[in-house]
């Protein structure tokens, strides 16, 4: 079964994963994709600390991409993460056919316009969720297993002329 | 013995609230921060913590709501360059024991204390018929 959640989340592995969709899906691994963080031994250890029922991996976009199919077909189940929409695409255009991403937390920064509590996006935020609409990547909003998903074009028009 | 500052991060208004509840048993509490996860992302929170112990001449406690969850990791993070050391699981039992010990004890000394004390917090009792 493997792939079970791929999500956009800026605060990666942390209680809303682990809490609530971990305890719907009950990975058996959690692939962080995230460059910053695969150079980082500290960052690793931390990501994997905080996900004490999962193996968790941290992957570069390039080795997510390259191992992304033959994990499709593993057993047991998966969640992927990336932390933003730009590491998102860049997963799919390196070669990873991602069906949907559940976009779960873009949090505010300057100059992010908010879409709901959970979700602030820039115009080059919206570029790149157009660009994974465009290779037909479903984007949902949803911070957890009980609360209702959204299309994200729904909730913002402006992706639509990004 | 200088006082342990401490620094309480926590999902949505768990935090402020454990201080209200606290200063009713406890009376009016000072030197103890509080900060929620709200709305901030990673680096922000992260930000947000660094601001807050880098004001701390020798270090000091910070405490979290749960092991793993984001106010835990980004403590995590901050706390690598930093003479911090991390509770989780705070209660109103750890916090009130905090309060009454922090003058008597190093930061890490109290940091286990506060272990202790939580753990023990936590009791089992029948009611009738079960």
């Amino acid at each position: 079964m493997s792939w079970q959640l791929h999500r956009v989340d800026d605060r990666l592995i942390h209680g809303q994963l682990v809490i609530a969709w971990g305890h719907v899906y009950h990975p058996q691994r959690i692939v962080v994709v995230d460059d910053a963080s695969a150079e980082n031994e500290w960052e690793r250890d931390l990501l994997a600390s905080a996900a004490p029922d999962a193996e968790v991996r941290v992957r570069t976009v390039a080795e997510a991409a390259r191992e992304y199919a033959a994990e499709a077909g593993a057993g047991g189940g998966a969640f992927l993460l990336v932390p933003d929409l730009a590491t998102a695409l860049a997963l799919v255009e390196a070669g990873a056919a991602v069906p949907r991403f559940n976009l779960g937390g873009l949090h505010y920064a300057p100059g992010k316009d908010k879409i709901n509590d959970y979700i602030y996006l820039d115009t080059a935020d919206r570029r790149a969720a157009r660009a994974l609409i465009e290779r037909g990547v479903a984007l949902e909003v949803q911070d957890v297993p009980a609360s209702r998903a959204q299309s994200l074009t729904a909730l913002d028009p402006l992706i639509a002329t990004a | 013995m200088a006082r342990v500052p401490a620094l309480l991060v926590t999902h949505a208004d768990l935090g402020a609230a454990l201080l209200r509840a606290v200063a009713q048993v406890y009376g009016p509490v000072d030197g103890v921060e509080v900060l929620s996860n709200e709305g901030l992302s990673r680096p922000a929170l992260e930000q947000e913590i660094a601001r807050r112990v880098d004001g701390w001449p020798a270090g000091g406690l910070v405490l979290t709501d749960f092991f793993g969850g984001s106010c835990h990791t980004c403590v995590q993070s901050v706390a690598r360059q930093r003479d911090v050391a991390i509770v989780t699981g705070v209660n109103l039992p750890t916090l009130l024991d905090y309060l009454h010990n922090r003058d008597q004890y190093a930061v890490w000394d109290l940091a286990e204390r506060l272990q202790k004390k939580g753990q023990e917090s936590i009791r089992l009792q029948r009611g009738q018929n079960v």
